[in-house]
């Protein structure tokens, strides 16, 4: 409880277990996410992180174990249903289509149309103008709306899909290793972005193998190794390189 | 000041970051080298030629760069083009019902290429494999259906003028002029096309899916519909190039349409379409079987003595290789 409030987390997932043929991914990890908390889900390549996420954006379902929502028992059975609830992830290199417009990737699978006939026919100054406007209401700038996603730099690229998110009313925010391929420059500006979008209430996963890429933005720290839970820790109650043992295995907790 | 500038700048990266840039530079090149070059090649009768040979392979064209933005293609265009055209000449001369006779054209090879979208969804074999077998095998549906006997009417059935008119008000007007209505279809074919995958919530997706899967389904687009209606799509114009194609000739054969899969993937990439999807236009299709078409036009009236009309297929080698060359310089520079 590191905000220390007593309201229902955003997220509780409990005793999660699954296998893949003959491999344990997770065996039994509890995983729990606090109303707008940036919550730092760390791990070393192969710990279980990225399966752990998938379950919960309803891409795979787990053998067993529960996961409720705002409180409420659910069953994500698929990434649709997920973002339904207002979960939205933005993958390093899932995010966005490279070849298409701001505009085309802010909205897309939610496009704006008018339906005459059988045929959605796109609204696409109403869009543009839109995109261009949430962007800016986040605290992003951009050229055109129009330019092309591949043309914009890394982080660029990472803030419109968290912009994104944030305006399509997520209340929980995952972002998988967004910092992994930045610049410092770029990364503290994607820093800035998650703050932001916790100051407007959201909750935060924030997924990586590398704690220094968080340590200045996280409320709390849940590390796994192996499929299996080592702990969650408060902010404060670890040092950066404690945490940096814990995900190596150098020290048991 | 600097607004200024961002501007122009935002406007200097449009213009080659347009998927026609490439194909409109080639198009307009071509055609003043022929016409410098070739005696009356710069006529109305030369180019209303050109336009018609370019109906067929151009009508297949669209729904290729569809499936190729989409980041897929089909080989079995062509055998569907032969089923179009049989379906169509038998119920047209037999039966004498055109409206049923276009219908089953359109939907069988509709049904044809879901067949195709519905073999690579469900068993994830690359579209490759499974086109080249079903060309094969629908060739061979075509063999069946027809008996095995070429298709050929003296009949002048009014539909046939419906999809192959002359336009005389333009041969009146201009000597030489010879353009069909079927040049118009095509055309008005290109524009819808263009305008739905520009312009509708299914072309965004298309783009999409093609550009990058994981994306696309990440923010619910259904991959698997929409790939499913390019090769629906696809399909149904590959029936309708078959009912223009007997609409001129009067004549089904077995082979009809054989190679046009591959000329129209030519056509496609010579059109800025990338064979890795998410990238391409239908007014860039136009071009490409344009300027494919001008070049068989303008060497067969060239007549040089080591590319007769019959070695023409080298040509189109190099105009692939050279067009593929150029639309990436055009597309790196911006």
């Amino acid at each position: 409880m590191s905000n220390g409030t007593n309201e229902t987390p955003v997220v509780h997932m409990e005793n999660i277990v699954k296998h893949f043929g003959t491999i344990t991914a997770l065996d039994g990890v509890d995983f729990t996410v606090e109303k707008q908390q940036v919550m730092a889900l760390l791990g070393d390549n192969g710990a279980g992180k990225s399966t752990l996420i998938k379950i919960l954006m309803g891409v795979h379902t787990p053998d067993r174990g529960q996961i409720y929502f705002e409180g409420q028992p659910v069953r994500i059975n698929s990434p649709r249903y997920a973002r339904a609830m207002g979960i939205e992830a933005c993958y390093q290199d899932l995010a966005l289509v490279n070849l298409m417009s701001i505009t085309r990737n802010f909205f897309l699978g939610r496009e704006l149309a008018r339906k005459i006939g059988p045929i959605n026919w796109l609204s696409m100054r109403k869009m543009n103008d839109l995109t261009r406007a949430a962007l800016a209401d986040v605290g992003i700038k951009i050229r055109s709306p129009a330019e092309k996603v591949g043309t914009l730099s890394g982080g660029e690229r990472q803030s419109i899909a968290i912009g994104r998110a944030m305006h399509f009313g997520a209340k929980l925010l995952i972002l998988d290793e967004p910092t992994s391929a930045l610049s410092v420059a770029e990364t503290r500006k994607v820093l800035t972005y998650t703050l932001n979008a916790k100051e407007r209430g959201l909750s935060v996963i924030f997924i990586s193998h590398n704690v220094r890429h968080v340590y200045q933005v996280a409320d709390a720290y849940t590390i796994i190794r192996h499929g299996r839970k080592v702990g969650t820790y408060a902010k404060g109650e670890l040092t950066e390189d404690d945490i940096a043992d814990i995900i190596a295995g150098v020290r048991e907790c | 000041m600097s607004a200024v500038a961002t501007r122009r700048e935002t406007k200097r990266r449009i213009i080659p970051e347009s998927p026609i840039a490439g194909p409109l530079v080639t198009l307009i090149g071509v055609f003043i080298i022929f016409s410098l070059f070739v005696p009356h090649f710069c006529t109305l009768r030369s180019v209303s030629g050109i336009i018609n040979a370019a109906v067929l392979t151009g009508t297949v064209t669209i729904g290729i760069t569809l499936l190729m933005i989409v980041g897929e293609f089909d080989l079995s265009v062509g055998s569907m083009m032969a089923m179009g055209a049989f379906l169509y000449g038998l119920y047209t001369v037999e039966n004498g019902n055109p409206l049923w006779a276009l219908s089953l054209a359109l939907l069988v090879p509709g049904l044809m290429g879901a067949l195709n979208g519905f073999i690579l969804i469900r068993t994830g074999i690359p579209s490759f494999i499974v086109t080249l077998s079903t060309m094969f095998i629908y060739r061979g549906i075509v063999w069946l259906y027809s008996g095995g006997q070429m298709l050929q009417t003296i009949e002048q059935v009014p539909i046939y003028d419906v999809f192959n008119g002359r336009l005389d008000f333009i041969a009146d007007a201009v000597q030489g002029a010879n353009f069909r209505t079927a040049a118009l279809w095509f055309v008005g074919l290109v524009f819808l096309f263009q305008y739905v995958l520009v312009r509708t919530r299914f072309g965004n997706h298309v783009f999409a899916a093609g550009g990058n899967v994981g994306a696309a389904a990440a923010q619910g687009v259904n991959v698997k519909r929409t790939k499913l209606l390019c090769f629906i799509i696809s399909g149904a114009l590959a029936g309708f190039a078959g009912v223009l194609l007997f609409s001129q000739f009067k004549t089904a054969l077995i082979a009809t349409g054989a190679g046009t899969e591959l000329t129209a993937i030519a056509s496609a990439v010579v059109g800025g379409a990338l064979l890795t999807g998410g990238s391409g236009s239908i007014l860039g299709a136009l071009l490409g079987v344009l300027i494919i078409s001008m070049l068989r036009t303008g060497i067969i009236l060239l007549n040089l003595p080591f590319i007769p009309a019959d070695n023409f297929e080298a040509i189109v080698g190099v105009t692939i290789v050279g067009a593929a060359i150029f639309n990436n310089w055009v597309r790196g520079r911006s």
